[in-house]
């Protein structure tokens, strides 16, 4: 398949729009998908790749600023532009702070758009970058054995080998094996690195 | 009564004189007929007596007491609050003869200035010469006249007068006098002005606020087939690469005036740009009471009985006055629409209520002609309207003013007739 090919997401219920966003984002060589009702939007199973939505702000069933309170709780990261045909401006601070790239008013130029596009991917392709990695540090975790991980998640924690040992009833000779496999395993160089894959994995709350 | 009694007396001594018995009868039947007529010259004499007597006094008390009752009379009208003049119609040029204290205060004028004038010529010199006609025939056709009229103080200053002028007729019927009331209805004017002035004011934000939203909803319909233009012909543009320089000049023409609509529109809206709501603590039911007061005419004119049945000691809300004026007065206007063509109980009450601890609630409820089923589910929709001369946009705009004050508002029939529409409103949370 095409991975290089950005994928575009418009939700818009003016068929004609989407039709006509669709033509003009394939002359431009994106992948289009449209969409006339957010939860047909929500139901489609998202493939991972780099891509964004166009948004309408207003639509029949869920408006375009819930669809984004939704999207965030269900954890779809997918870079959002809005488009509207109200001049409402302070919805567009709302959906602005909530992190949407850009808000832009019909009709919307090729330029804005393809402007908005382009810095949309980008943070969508930062996102899969992170993502990725993400997935690594969880696939090196699932090779740790239970007290690999036991140790892992208080050293995590910031807790010294001393302090384990006494904690476990182990012996400080012990503890030291485990922690340099878990070092090992993990492919981290120091302790910060660490705490930084603890981190990243969700083993930790990143409060410390 | 002493002559009387010495007549009796002597008849006594007379009685027992034995030897004259038989002339002395004589004597005393004639002296008895005598003294019957002197019995009745007296009792006449003393009738006569009494009569004039009571005629006397009668007629003193009858002076008195019309005396007393003239000095009420004049004391009355000396103490009315309005004021109170008589003119002279049997002279020439009508001249006034008598002012009470009122209408020496309301003119500026003295008694003395005044007595023996032209009634008109206190007018002063700026008053409407058609008004003045106009009293001055009505008086001379024998009619009454009954207006309201400006008229200038002795130092010039302006104030409206509530004028009646009656004829007065003697016992044959013939006009002798005219007696006149003035009132000041200048306080009650100006008051009227100002309701009048705050009642358009009302109407016109509301219509503006209307047709704001009827403009930027058309504008939004507008803006679509404008975006999906725009993007055919960019993608069209893009397509063509380099090939077809026709067909590539006319896409541009296209997407030059497709960007010409819309910057027409975008310069109206920026024209439509809402004012920032202006958000007080304010006490609903004064709001109501403010409102109701403005528009107690257009109820008058229309026949429509105004009710209002308010809950006491509702907390206040927080938010934006005429904003929330709009959605009554949005609301009455439907129910004053709804009424037109009903017949018989023409009711609008407007009630408050508390809905739970933290709610205020309030209905405007008509008799009026109610909502058909089938058009329940669009009353909401912008352009909506069931009126020839209807924009539709009235319940839309009520719904969302009243939805950025944190409220509710919806629209049902009643069980019986007519509509109730609905709002709620939070109550404000101690200090804002
Ligand atoms: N109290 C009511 N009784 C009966 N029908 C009503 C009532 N209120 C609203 N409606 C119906 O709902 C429709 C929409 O009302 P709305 O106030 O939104 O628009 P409108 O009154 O038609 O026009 P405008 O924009 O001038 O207010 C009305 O045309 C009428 O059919
Ligand atoms: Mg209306």
């Amino acid at each position: 398949m095409t991975a290089h090919q950005p994928l575009i997401y418009v939700v818009d219920d003016n068929v004609s729009i989407c039709r006509a966003l669709k033509l003009l984002l394939q002359a431009y060589g994106f992948k289009v998908e449209t969409f006339t009702k957010a939860a047909d939007f929500l139901a489609y199973k998202h493939p991972r790749q780099q891509s964004c939505l166009v948004l309408d702000i207003r639509l029949p069933d869920i408006d375009g600023l819930a669809l984004q309170e939704i999207m965030a709780k269900k954890g779809i990261t997918i870079p959002i532009i809005f488009i509207t045909g109200h001049g409402d401006i302070p919805m567009s601070v709302k959906t602005m702070k909530a992190g949407a790239i850009d808000f832009l008013p019909k009709p919307v130029t090729k330029m804005k758009l393809l402007n908005a596009i382009t810095l949309a991917i980008s943070k969508s392709q930062a996102q899969l970058k992170k993502q990725a990695e993400i997935d690594k540090i969880k696939r090196r975790v699932k090779t740790l054995s239970p007290k690999e991980l036991e140790v892992f998640q208080l050293v995590a924690k910031g807790m010294l080998s001393k302090q384990i040992a006494y904690k476990r009833g182990t012996s400080l000779q012990t503890i030291k094996v485990h922690r340099s496999r878990v070092m090992q395993k993990m492919q981290a160089e120091t302790v910060t690195d660490l705490i930084r894959f603890a981190q990243m994995a969700g083993l930790t709350s990143s409060q410390n | 009564m002493k002559k009387k009694t010495t007549i009796s007396k002597r008849l006594a001594i007379g009685k027992t004189k034995n030897g004259e018995q038989k002339r002395l009868k004589g004597v005393v039947a004639g002296l008895r007929k005598n003294r019957n007529g002197l019995n009745d010259k007296i009792r006449k004499q003393k009738n006569a007596l009494v009569k004039k007597n009571g005629e006397l006094r009668n007629g003193a008390e009858k002076q008195v007491r019309a005396e007393e009752q003239i000095h009420i009379r004049t004391k009355a009208m000396e103490s009315a609050v309005d004021g109170i003049f008589i003119i002279d119609a049997q002279k020439q040029d009508y001249p006034i003869i008598y002012v009470n204290q009122s209408f020496q205060k309301m003119t500026g004028y003295q008694k003395k200035e005044i007595l023996g004038q032209n009634y008109f010529l206190l007018y002063g010199s700026e008053a409407d010469p058609q008004v003045i006609e106009k009293i001055k025939q009505t008086i001379r056709k024998e009619k009454a006249y009954h207006g309201e009229t400006p008229n200038y103080k002795k130092d010039g200053k302006k104030h409206w007068n509530l004028l009646r002028i009656t004829p007065v007729q003697d016992a044959r019927g013939a006009i002798t006098h005219y007696v006149g009331i003035q009132t000041d209805v200048t306080m009650m004017r100006e008051k009227q002005k100002e309701i009048d002035e705050q009642r358009e004011e009302l109407l016109h934000v509301t219509r503006v606020g209307k047709l704001a939203e009827f403009v930027s909803s058309l504008a939004h319909e507008i803006s679509q087939p404008l975006t999906s233009i725009l993007s055919y012909a960019q993608a069209a543009q893009r397509m063509l690469a380099d090939r077809e320089p026709k067909l590539r000049e006319i896409l541009s023409y296209i997407i030059d005036d497709d960007q010409r609509a819309a910057e027409v529109i975008h310069r109206l809206r920026t024209l439509l740009k809402k004012s920032k709501p202006d958000m007080k603590q304010l006490d609903i039911n004064t709001l109501i009471n403010d409102t109701v007061e403005l528009i107690t005419t257009d109820a008058t004119v229309r026949n429509v009985d105004l009710k209002r049945d308010f809950a006491s000691h509702l907390p206040l809300v927080t938010g934006d006055r005429v904003q929330l004026q709009q959605v009554l007065l949005n609301l009455i206007s439907n129910s004053f629409e709804a009424l037109e063509s009903s017949r018989d109980v023409r009711e609008i009450s407007i009630r408050t209520s508390l809905q739970d601890n933290d709610t205020i609630r309030v209905e405007v409820k008509d008799t009026g002609v109610g909502l058909p089923v089938e058009n329940i589910p669009k009353l909401f929709t912008r352009f909506f309207t069931s009126k020839p001369d209807g924009l539709g946009m009235g319940l839309s705009i009520s719904r969302s003013i009243i939805e950025a004050h944190g409220g509710r508002l919806d629209v049902d029939n009643n069980p019986g007739s007519g509509v109730t529409a609905y709002f709620t409103i939070p109550i404000s949370t101690k200090d804002a």
